[in-house]
């Protein structure tokens, strides 16, 4: 069954290698530009003693590489169209599955060995256009550490394999229950975005409470390494939260919430910010710290895992019920 | 007791192959199979035949396992057809539309046969097409339609199956190929321990090489039989315009054609036609097939002279 499998996917496998090939390569050029960039820049700034300020100074991987980067969101989406839906609605519609079905192996084998194989590639390529674009990443996320955010955590470290072996799975299941191959891309590509955009925007803030710190207000947030920002904003000296104004060292998002006594006195932001101190206001954030980007990672992707696993279930109880 | 055991061997030997009962297939509004009880013995090459939308396909398709009835049963080697290796490799199956992978070459299908099935004869497909000059290395979607065909036909032929349930095989063939077929699959049969159902419409070909019938019309079952008996049974009675309600008493009458001058009826005999009246003769296979799916077709033989049409069923 195996052979059978590679007889008919060896061409797309062949152009989908070819593929990486390009792209890793790409990558594997400005990958070590930036990287050599990142370090030259690390030696005069150490000669300098100005390394604290880096990251205002310095942008890393600037250009159409970054919009390419970008692009790798859309990797898992291109297996599930590519792979995903064709694999059991082409052979319907084409009638091949009463050929495949009349040989001497059941269907459940012929959807074992196939659904199998789909997901292994999808997980395979996926998983290496996402080590590529992280270890691309690595200076540029050093130098200004922003890999926890929408957008960039989804296309670093485990969680594309997760969105690729999903995106497969919704393919060869819409593509089951539609029965036809087209119809069912486009369902596998709208109900994809769809359940990427809400994990993305709406799920995944929830997969732990947030944290919410309160410090002074003539001060930044240290929120260590690559932390998500979820928001931010004054505690009143009674304890009140409030998000109509945010302050920080040269900045103030909000001007008219500032309190009466201060407003009059704003000469300089730094000395409004010091007389809010000492009328006893705080600054507060909230945000998923940096150190929760792997646990976050990991729950992701099993959730997407185990979404796929639903899926494949699906499959496998129409395929064998229903007429070939 | 020596009779009484030869007896039952005979019994043994006479198994049917292929035996459905109440056999029925329901698509949401459309009825295509309505308890459907044929059996076909062991070894015959039997002919389903019936007009378009009949149920033959979707026969041929519950016998294979392709699709499950919705009523009924269907015995296939002594059990339902079903996702068994083993039973599987006993069935060869060829739809209408002879599905291949278009972008794969016959060499590549045959690799794909050898490695999904027990017994596999690489070497008589790769005879077969050779002989008929079809190329190995081309994809099939590249062949015409009826290389295709054959190329289909000899890959179902080449799992050396038990049982062969062939959809319209000959309707994409020219006479030529058809005749090589036709002389494959009694060579086939001949080699023993093969019982095959072929629907077709080219009766004269279903003639030449079928001895047993399955006659489908209206996703019903009118005619299920050895063709020899068929013929025994089926007289055509010729006679003066008159009153067929003597005859259709003691025989079937399948049809009825009415002409100013004289009747004619093709019936289902239920013993010798004895009245002097009807000058009587043999029913040949095409007679008989057409007499009965006419049947369903109010247009036939409707001219200014009517034929009035008489249901069999209402007669049993």
């Amino acid at each position: 069954m195996t052979w059978v499998i590679w007889r008919q996917y060896r061409l797309s496998a062949a152009v989908a290698g070819a593929i990486l090939a390009a792209f890793a390569i790409l990558m594997l050029i400005t990958g070590l530009k930036i990287a050599a960039e990142w370090h030259s820049a690390l030696v005069t700034c150490a000669k300098d003693r100005t390394c604290g300020n880096l990251s205002q100074s310095l942008y890393l991987g600037g250009g159409p590489m970054r919009a390419v980067t970008a692009l790798t969101l859309l990797v898992p989406l291109l297996f599930g169209m590519f792979w995903g839906s064709p694999a059991v609605a082409r052979e319907r519609e084409t009638g091949t599955v009463q050929f495949a079905w009349m040989q001497s192996v059941t269907r459940r084998r012929w959807l074992s060995v196939k659904v199998g194989w789909l997901l292994l590639a999808s997980a395979v390529f996926g998983g290496a256009v996402a080590g590529i674009v992280t270890w691309w990443y690595s200076p540029v996320n050093a130098l200004k550490p922003d890999q926890f955010s929408p957008g960039n955590f989804d296309i670093q470290g485990i969680v594309p394999i997760g969105y690729a072996v999903f995106a497969v799975a919704l393919g060869i299941a819409a593509g089951t229950l539609i029965g036809r191959s087209l119809p069912a891309l486009a369902v596998t590509c709208g109900v994809f975005l769809a359940i990427r955009m809400a994990f993305t925007y709406v799920v995944r803030v929830h997969y732990m409470p947030a944290v919410t710190t309160i410090y002074s207000v003539t001060q930044n947030l240290n929120g260590k390494g690559a932390y998500w920002p979820l928001g931010q904003g004054i505690v009143l000296p009674n304890g009140q939260l409030t998000s109509t104004l945010s302050v920080g060292p040269g900045y103030i998002i909000g001007q008219g919430a500032i309190p009466a006594p201060c407003a009059q006195d704003s000469t300089s932001i730094s000395s409004t910010l010091t007389c809010m101190a000492h009328l006893g206001y705080h600054s507060f954030a909230t945000y998923q710290p940096g150190y929760r980007f792997w646990p976050f990672q990991f729950i992701e992707t099993g959730i997407f895992v185990g979404l796929a696993a639903v899926l494949i279930a699906v499959t496998f109880f129409i395929v064998a019920r229903r007429d070939a | 007791m020596t009779l009484h055991g030869a007896t039952r061997e005979h019994g043994a030997t006479r198994e049917d192959v292929i035996e459905t009962s109440g056999l029925t297939k329901r698509y949401r509004r459309v009825t295509a199979l309505s308890d459907c009880a044929v059996s076909v013995p062991d070894g015959r090459i039997s002919a389903l035949v019936g007009p378009n939308g009949a149920g033959k396909t979707t026969l041929l398709r519950l016998l294979a396992g392709l699709a499950a009835p919705t009523a009924g049963r269907a015995v296939v080697l002594g059990g339902p057809p079903r996702q068994d290796p083993a039973y599987l490799a006993e069935i060869g199956f060829l739809a209408q539309e002879v599905p291949l992978y278009r972008r794969l070459t016959a060499q590549d299908h045959i690799g794909i046969g050898a490695h999904l099935n027990p017994r596999w004869d690489a070497e008589s497909v790769r005879a077969r097409l050779s002989g008929l000059r079809i190329p190995l290395d081309r994809a099939v979607g590249t062949l015409s339609g009826g290389q295709r065909a054959q190329v289909a036909l000899a890959l179902t032929l080449a799992k050396r199956p038990r049982v062969l349930l062939l959809d319209e095989p000959l309707a994409a063939l020219d006479p030529l190929a058809r005749r090589n077929f036709l002389a494959t699959l009694t060579e086939a049969a001949a080699g023993g321990d093969l019982t095959i159902v072929l629907s077709s419409h080219l009766i004269a070909d279903i003639e030449r090489v079928c001895d047993h019938l399955i006659l489908l019309s209206r996703s019903r079952v009118q005619v299920c039989g050895d063709v020899e008996t068929v013929l025994a049974e089926h007289r055509i009675l010729v006679g003066p315009r008159k009153d067929t309600t003597a005859i259709g008493q003691t025989h079937a009458i399948v049809r009825e054609d009415t002409t100013a001058r004289q009747t004619t009826l093709l019936v289902k005999a239920n013993g010798p036609v004895i009245d002097p009246a009807w000058a009587v003769e043999d029913a040949n296979l095409e007679e008989i097939v057409l007499g009965y799916m006419s049947q369903d077709d109010p247009a036939y033989g409707a001219g200014p002279e009517t034929a009035r049409l008489s249901a069999v069923g209402g007669d049993r």
